[in-house]
């Protein structure tokens, strides 16, 4: 008894040392970016608004980049509007219930030197920021989707993050393969599983699939900038250049699939009911 | 002031300082995938030269868990800060010998020699930074990118904490 105390008054440091050790690896080891997101959303109501103001003075130097992109987004939604309205204008056309909503967002904070990272943006709970909202740059183009939300803060899941999966398609063809990042480049992701029959060429504009619940249909991730065929000779591996522009982005779209909670809802019964 | 108290305060600072300056400065740098300076352990390895192990486990304790909520790396930091702090007395006995040990500031080029100092804080920031990217990999699909992490962010974590860690030891290495 006496050995015992005596052993464990000399080396009670190490047996603490690895008990924390332990209960902290346990901890991360059953981490996924969702309990991520949690712990950066609680910290955002603390650091929140030091990032938000440093953000602010780093946004100050790129207004007239932003502006240039704003303006041409315009004008080429407004072309586009002019198309649909003459279109409409022909047939008689009523416009349908909405599905999507959306709504601007300021980049809080954006890391891209970890294999995780994650987007603070400026919007929360009051303002309705919901879980699973796409996140999108102001051109359109893929950035993320939203992980969890404070009240004036939300966390989002960034394509820069190893754990981010979703899938694309070259524009205007049936095939599609899973969008990862390898964590080499910020601007680049990798396409694997692309079918062979995929119209594949360098330059090519790929696009979401829209069998995400997250990303609606045919929005922008970037252009095939290289491309092989797998050993086995059954699907492309291509490299992505990504349409956003991480190091730099400043301001977001947040956008709202209304019919999403019915969807999943759907298929959380389906699940239960074959089980 | 006590001259106790007086060293408390300025860990404390030191503390408050090292972590504002990661979450808010280098966290912040999007420079390239591979540059990811960790100068928190600043702060551990800056600690009086006779503290304690455990005294030493607690504040790695909670700088590793002030910096899993402050960066979402949900136990990662706590992992690497526990294993620095733990190794860190072996460590200076290591290279400072057991008498070195018992010197009551801060670890400093005056106090240990300019070259066991570096050697000290080099030890301190590869054992880290190893750490922090060894358990990142589990999870990461690529080892030849987490090992060129790995490089470029400890050679820079180790530059910025040996220039701060000079600065902290600068004036005070005679009186902490």
């Amino acid at each position: 008894m006496y050995k015992l105390i005596e052993f464990i008054r000399r080396s009670y440091v190490t047996i603490l040392f690895v008990i924390l050790e332990i209960a902290a690896i346990n901890y991360y080891a059953h981490s996924t970016p969702y309990t991520r997101a949690r712990l950066l959303a609680s910290a955002n109501s603390v650091f929140g608004g030091v990032h938000g103001v440093i953000s602010g003075f780093g946004e100050y130097f790129s207004l007239a980049r932003e502006n240039r992109i704003l303006t041409a987004r315009v004008a080429e939604l407004e072309q586009q509007l002019t198309v649909c309205r003459e279109a409409a204008g022909d047939v008689g056309f009523e416009p349908a219930e909405l599905q999507y909503e959306f709504m601007p967002a300021r980049v809080v904070s954006n890391s891209i030197n970890r294999s995780h990272n994650f987007i603070t943006l400026n919007r929360g709970l009051r303002d309705g920021v919901v879980n699973d909202m796409a996140v999108l740059s102001p051109s359109g183009a893929i950035v993320g989707y939203i992980l969890d939300c404070s009240e004036r803060y939300s966390v989002a899941i960034s394509v820069l993050n190893t754990s981010f999966r979703t899938s694309g398609k070259i524009a205007g063809d049936g095939y599609s393969g899973s969008i990862e990042w390898r964590s080499d480049n910020p601007h680049k992701v990798t396409m694997y599983e692309l079918s062979k029959y995929a119209n594949i060429e360098v330059g090519a504009q790929v696009v979401t699939t829209g069998f995400s619940h997250y990303f609606p249909a045919d929005l922008p991730i970037g252009t095939i900038e290289d491309f092989r065929m797998k050993e086995d000779n059954t699907a492309y591996t291509a490299t992505v250049r990504l349409a956003t522009d991480f190091t730099k982005l400043h301001n977001v779209l947040l956008v709202k699939n209304i019919g999403q909670g019915e969807v999943m809802q759907l298929e959380e019964d389906v699940k239960l009911t074959t089980h | 002031m006590t001259l106790r108290m007086f060293s408390a305060i300025r860990y404390i600072l030191l503390f408050i300082v090292t972590i504002l300056f990661q979450i808010f400065f280098f966290d912040r740098l999007s420079l390239s995938v591979f540059f990811a300076p960790m100068i928190y352990t600043l702060f551990i390895i800056m600690l009086p030269v006779n503290t304690s192990s455990a005294a030493t486990l607690a504040c790695g304790l909670v700088t590793g868990v002030t910096m899993d909520i402050a960066m979402g790396t949900a136990g990662l930091n706590t992992i690497a800060t526990l294993a620095v702090s733990y190794l860190r007395r072996p460590l200076l006995s290591f290279i400072v010998g057991r008498d070195g040990l018992r010197e009551v500031g801060a670890p400093s080029p005056k106090r240990m020699g300019n070259r066991q100092f570096f050697e000290f804080i080099a030890a301190m920031v590869v054992i880290h930074g190893a750490v922090f990217n060894l358990f990142e990999v589990f999870s990461a699909t690529n080892i030849v990118y987490t090992l060129l992490r790995f490089t470029v962010s400890t050679l820079a974590s180790l530059l910025f904490i040996w220039l701060l860690g000079r600065l902290f030891t600068y004036k005070s290495a005679s009186t902490l």
